[in-house]
C-alpha cells in the first residue's frame, strides 16, 4: 500500500537531471558551505558501457521504439498552429524523429542530441533595441504582434560563463580566428572563444565536403551590404569529445568519440563511450563526489508546493515507482527540466503568473508560458541545392554535425537589413555525416504521397545509396523566429497524463522572418554551393509546408528571463521574480534554466549552448540567496 | 511479377530465415580439430545441420497474420519492393514475418503511444461542444467548459500527431488490410481479390490509396479509415522490414543492407578489414563494407564467434 513520505529537508531541490540541473548540482554541492542538494529525475540512472555498448546499433528500437527516452503513454503533449484550433495530441514516436522525444533519466535529452555547442554572439542577446535602433519600425513591420525582448544581460555579462560551461563539458573547436582569415575586419572574438578563452579541445577532422565548403567560403564575394570583407568559415563547435579529457575543475574523465556513425541522424543515438557531452557524464559524477549530494531516480514529479505568503517554493512533490508520495521540502529549487515540462509544472502547481491570450486584443498577459518560439524549422522556406562530385560513406561513419564547417557572417546584423524584410539570418554549416540507418534518413522517414515508396522504380533509386559517388549538398537557411503573442505554452484542456493531470499545450506556427530570411540567404547560399563546384545549383521552395512538423522541438522561450517582471518569469539570475504579482519583486527561492528560458537567439537549432550559461549564472545566485535570501541585485 | 504458392513462398521464407541464422554468426565447425577422423567430422557436421533445420523451423511462422491477412499482404509487400534484375526485394527479405512479429508485439499494442481519448479525426473541420476534462476544470474553474474550435491542424502524412484512431495498431492493420481486399473486389476497374490482380494493377491500386482515391475505404463491417493512412503504414512498415536489424525477423541474410550498400553494425572491422570509422568518414570515395548483423556485433564483443 502506497503512503506518503516526507523526506529530509534539503538546501537545494534540483527537478530533473539534465544539463542544467547537473552543473547547478555540481556547484551547490561543491560550495563550501556543504550544501546538501538532491536531484529527481522521472528515469532512471545509464550507465553508458553496459546500456548502451551493446544494443544502441539498433535503428529500430531506438529510432522508432525510442527505447531510451520519455514513454509517450506516461506523458505527451498537444499542438497546433492557432489559438482558435482544437490540439491534437502527439500519439507516437516516428522515424525520422519528430515530436517530443524528450529524454528519460539522467543525463536527459543530451543522451541522444547532436552536439551542437557554439556561442550566441552580442546580437542574440540585444535582438530587439538593436534593431530598433538600426531600423526603426522594422520589427512591427515584419511582425506586428511581435513580443521581442532583450535578454536581462549583454554578451559580456555571460562570457565567463560560457568559458566555464565549455571547460567542464568540453567542447572541441579553434581557438586561432577563423581559418586562413586576414581581412581583419570582423572577426567574430566571441564565437571562436577567444574572447579571454580557449575550447578544451580541438576541432573533429574535417570531411572533404566540410574543406571544400571552407575553400568556396574564401573564395566567395560576401553580398551587398555584408559588413565583412570576406567570409569566415570556422570548423564546427561540437560537445563530442575530439580526444582524451579531464574536465575543469571537476576532474571527470571523458571518453574520446569513436565516429560509429550511430550518432547524429537527427538526433538518435546514445553515445557508448561517453563522448557526446551530458550530465550523467561530467556533472552528476562531481556531484557525487562531495558526498553532499542525492540522486533520486524513477520519480515523477507532479507539484510544487507554493507559499502565497513567503513568495517561496516549500515543497516538490512527485510519485516514485511504487506509488508513494514523496514530500521533499527544501531552502531553494531549481528547475531545469526539459522544455514544456518546465512550463507545465509551474501551472499545474500556481507559481507564477499563467500566461493569457485575448484574441479580441491579439496580445496577452502574464508571463508563464508566453514567448515560445522554435529555433529549428526545415520546410520554412527557401532551400539551395546542388550535387558535388565528391563521394562518401553515408553508412555509419560520422559524428553528428562534427566535421563539418560554420559561417556565421549571415546571421546577427552582419550586413546590411535596411531593404530585407527580415531581421538577424542563420548560421550556414556543411559537411557533418551524421551517419544513421537506412530506415531513419532514406527511406522510411521519406515515405509521404509524393513518393510513395512503392514499386520498382523507387527500389532501383535505393541501390548502393550508401556508396554514393557523388554528394547532393545543399541549406535551408533561416532566420531566427520571433516571439509573437499568439505563440505560447499553456494547459490542455482534454487530454492528461497517466496521473489525470493536464498535458502541456503548444500553440505555434512559423513566422514571417523565418520565410522571408530563408528567401533571401538561399540566393547566398547558392552562390558558394557554384564555387564549391556544385553541378546543378538550385534555388527553389522547399517542397511541403506542414505548419505543425516541428522536426526535433528545438524550442526556446515561453518561460523567459528578462528585465521586465510583468513580461518575464525570471531576472538575470535566472531567479523567479514573482513577475505581475501584486506588491514588491521580493525575488522567489524559485530557480530555472533551460531553452525556454531563452528570450531569442540567432545561432543553431538547439538553444542548450545559450542555456548553459545561465544555469552557471543560477548556481552563483542560488548560493548567494542560500547565505542572503531575497532579490538578487544585477 | 511471379506468383509463388503459398507452400513455396513458406519454404522461401525458410530458406531466407536459415541465411539469417548462418550469418548471424552461428558457426558450424565443421572439419575441425586435426585429429578428427573425417566420419566424426561429417557426423558432427550432419548433427549440426539437423540441428539448425530444427531450430528453423520451430521459428519459422505467423504469431498474428490470419491465414486471409498472409494471402493478402504477401502481395501488397511484393509490390511495395519487387524482387526484380536490381536485387532481391521484400519476398527474400521475409517482409512477412517482419511485419507479422511487430503486430503481435508491442508495435501492434500501441504500447509506447499515447492513446487517451479524445480521439479527434486530423482533419476536422469544426468541433464544438467538447467537454475539457474533469481535472482541467478542477485547476480553472473560472474557465468555460465548453470550447468552440474552428478546426483541427493539418499534419504530415506519417507525422506523431496524424495517427488519431482509437484503434491500436494491430486493429487498425486488420481493419486496413480487410479495406484493401473490399475496395479491391468491388471497384469496376479491378474486380477481383488483390491477389489475383496483374501485377500493372496491383500497383495501381496501392497509388489509389495514397492519391486517397477511395471514396468508400472500409473494413467488412464498416470500420472506416482515410486510405492514406493506411498506405504509409504499409509503405513504411515494408521498407521497414527490408531494412532494419535481422533480429527482428526482416531483413533476412541481410539483403536488404547489402541492396542499400549499408554496413550495419560492422564499424570497420567485422571482418577483418582493418579500417577506421575516422578514416571512413573523411574519405572521398566510398568503401563497401560487407554487412554485419547486431547479433554478430554482440558476438564478436562479447569474445565469442
Amino acid at each position: 500500500m502506497s503512503s506518503v513520505i516526507t523526506e529530509a529537508r534539503k538546501n537545494l531541490v534540483c527537478l530533473g537531471a539534465g544539463f542544467m540541473s547537473g552543473l547547478v548540482a555540481a556547484e551547490v554541492a561543491r560550495d563550501s558551505h556543504n550544501y546538501s542538494v538532491v536531484a529527481i529525475t522521472k528515469g532512471p540512472w545509464w550507465d553508458y558501457v553496459s546500456d548502451f555498448s551493446t544494443t544502441k546499433y539498433d535503428e529500430w528500437g531506438v529510432g522508432l521504439g525510442r527505447k531510451y527516452d520519455s514513454p509517450l503513454p506516461v506523458q505527451s503533449t498537444t499542438i497546433r498552429n492557432s489559438p482558435t484550433q482544437f490540439a491534437l495530441p502527439v500519439r507516437r514516436y516516428t522515424m525520422p524523429i519528430q515530436y517530443h522525444a524528450l529524454g528519460h533519466g539522467v543525463g536527459g535529452a543530451a543522451q541522444h542530441y547532436g552536439g551542437t555547442m557554439g556561442r550566441q554572439g552580442p546580437w542574440g542577446y540585444a535582438q530587439q533595441s538593436l534593431t530598433e535602433a538600426a531600423y526603426p519600425g522594422k520589427l512591427a513591420q515584419i511582425q506586428p504582434n511581435h513580443d521581442l525582448q532583450d535578454w536581462p544581460l549583454d554578451y559580456a555579462g555571460y562570457e565567463p560563463y560560457y568559458h566555464k560551461w565549455e571547460l567542464v563539458y568540453g567542447l572541441c573547436g579553434t581557438n586561432n580566428g577563423s581559418p586562413n582569415d586576414s581581412s581583419g575586419d570582423l572577426n567574430y572574438p566571441w564565437m571562436d572563444s577567444s574572447y579571454g578563452s580557449k575550447y578544451p579541445m580541438p576541432p573533429h577532422p574535417l570531411t572533404p565536403v566540410g574543406t571544400q565548403f571552407r575553400d568556396a567560403c574564401l573564395a566567395t564575394s560576401p553580398p551587398q551590404g555584408a559588413k565583412f570583407t570576406s567570409f569566415h568559415p570556422f570548423p564546427h563547435v561540437s560537445s563530442l569529445a575530439s580526444q582524451p579529457y579531464t574536465n575543469v575543475p571537476y576532474g571527470v574523465p571523458v571518453n574520446p568519440c569513436v565516429y560509429d556513425g550511430y550518432c547524429g541522424g537527427n538526433c538518435n543515438y546514445a553515445c557508448e563511450t561517453g563522448a557526446k557531452a551530458n550530465a550523467a557524464y561530467r556533472t552528476i559524477p562531481a556531484a557525487m563526489a562531495t558526498g553532499n549530494f542525492k540522486l533520486v531516480t524513477n520519480a515523477y514529479i507532479f507539484r510544487l508546493v507554493w507559499d502565497a505568503t513567503t513568495h517561496t517554493v516549500t515543497e516538490a512533490h512527485y510519485y516514485d515507482a511504487q506509488g508513494n508520495v514523496h514530500i521533499q521540502p527544501g531552502d531553494v529549487f531549481f528547475n531545469g527540466m526539459w522544455g514544456y515540462n518546465m512550463i507545465r509544472i509551474m501551472l499545474l502547481s500556481g507559481v507564477g503568473v499563467p500566461y493569457q491570450y485575448s484574441s479580441s486584443t491579439g496580445t496577452g498577459t502574464g508571463s508563464v508560458g508566453r514567448g515560445l518560439t522554435n529555433g529549428y524549422a526545415p520546410y520554412t522556406g527557401t532551400a539551395a541545392s546542388g550535387t558535388l562530385n565528391i563521394g562518401a560513406n553515408s553508412y555509419s561513419a560520422g559524428n553528428a554535425s562534427g566535421g563539418s564547417v560554420d559561417i556565421y557572417d549571415l546571421m546577427d546584423d552582419n550586413f546590411d537589413h535596411t531593404n530585407l524584410n527580415f531581421i538577424g539570418g542563420a548560421q550556414i554549416g556543411m559537411g557533418g555525416y551524421a551517419g544513421g540507418g537506412p530506415g531513419n534518413i532514406t527511406l522510411a522517414g521519406n515515405v509521404s504521397p509524393s513518393n510513395t515508396g512503392v514499386g520498382g522504380t523507387f527500389k532501383a533509386k535505393q541501390k548502393d545509396k550508401y556508396l554514393p559517388t557523388t554528394t547532393n549538398v545543399g541549406a535551408t537557411p533561416f532566420a531566427p523566429d520571433i516571439p509573437t503573442y499568439d505563440h505560447y505554452v499553456d494547459l490542455d484542456p482534454h487530454y492528461t497524463d497517466i496521473y489525470g493531470d493536464p498535458l502541456s499545450r503548444l500553440t505555434y506556427d512559423w513566422t514571417a522572418n523565418m520565410y522571408n530570411g530563408a528567401t533571401y540567404l538561399a540566393t547566398i547560399v547558392a552562390q558558394i554551393l557554384t564555387k564549391m563546384g556544385a553541378s546543378n545549383v538550385k534555388v527553389g521552395a522547399t517542397p511541403a509546408q506542414v505548419h505543425n512538423d516541428w522536426w526535433g522541438h528545438h524550442l526556446r522561450g515561453g518561460c523567459r528571463i528578462g528585465k521586465d517582471p510583468t513580461s518575464s518569469v525570471f531576472n538575470s539570475w535566472n531567479q523567479h521574480w514573482l513577475s505581475g504579482a501584486p506588491g514588491p519583486n521580493i525575488g522567489s527561492n524559485y530557480f530555472a534554466a533551460g531553452e525556454i528560458t531563452n528570450t531569442a537567439g540567432d545561432t543553431v537549432p538547439s538553444g542548450t549552448h545559450v542555456a548553459g550559461p545561465q544555469s552557471w549564472r543560477a548556481a552563483e545566485g542560488i548560493r548567494q540567496y542560500l547565505q542572503t535570501p531575497g532579490l538578487l541585485t544585477p | 511479377m511471379s506468383k509463388t504458392t503459398r507452400r513455396e513462398f513458406l519454404k522461401i521464407g525458410l530458406a531466407a530465415a536459415g541465411g539469417a541464422l548462418a550469418a548471424s554468426g552461428m558457426e558450424i565447425p565443421l572439419f575441425s580439430g586435426n585429429n578428427s577422423s573425417m566420419q566424426t567430422q561429417l557426423s558432427n557436421a550432419n548433427t549440426q545441420l539437423t540441428n539448425l533445420q530444427n531450430q528453423l523451423k520451430t521459428v519459422t511462422g505467423f504469431l498474428t497474420l490470419s491465414v486471409n491477412e498472409q494471402a493478402l499482404l504477401e502481395p501488397i509487400v511484393e509490390t511495395i519492393i519487387p524482387s526484380d534484375s536490381t536485387g532481391p526485394g521484400a519476398k527474400e527479405a521475409g517482409v512477412i514475418y517482419f511485419i507479422d512479429r511487430q503486430l503481435a508485439g508491442d508495435y501492434g499494442q500501441s504500447a509506447n503511444m499515447f492513446m487517451d481519448g479524445p480521439f479527434i479525426p486530423p482533419t476536422q473541420n469544426a468541433i464544438t461542444g467538447v467537454p475539457t476534462s474533469a481535472r482541467y476544470q478542477d485547476l480553472y474553474p473560472s474557465l468555460p467548459t465548453l470550447i468552440d474550435y474552428s478546426g483541427t491542424v493539418v499534419p504530415r502524412i506519417g507525422s506523431g500527431i496524424n495517427y488519431q484512431y482509437a484503434l491500436n495498431l494491430r486493429a487498425f492493420w486488420k481493419a486496413g488490410l480487410e479495406a484493401v481486399q473490399n475496395y479491391s473486389t468491388k471497384t469496376p476497374a479491378y474486380g477481383t481479390t488483390f491477389q489475383r490482380l496483374s501485377s500493372a494493377n496491383q500497383l495501381a491500386l496501392l497509388a489509389d490509396l495514397w492519391a486517397g482515391k477511395p471514396s468508400v475505404f472500409a473494413d467488412d463491417h464498416g470500420t472506416n479509415i482515410r486510405p492514406v493512412d493506411f498506405a504509409y503504414e504499409l509503405s513504411f512498415m515494408t521498407w521497414a522490414g527490408f531494412t532494419m536489424d535481422p533480429l527482428y525477423g526482416g531483413n533476412q541474410n541481410m539483403v536488404g543492407w547489402q541492396y542499400m550498400g549499408f554496413n550495419g553494425v560492422n564499424l570497420g572491422n567485422a571482418y577483418g578489414e582493418g579500417l577506421s570509422q575516422k578514416d571512413l568518414m573523411v574519405a572521398n570515395t566510398p568503401t563497401r563494407l560487407k554487412p554485419a548483423s547486431l547479433a554478430q556485433y554482440q558476438q564478436a564483443a562479447a569474445g565469442g564467434a
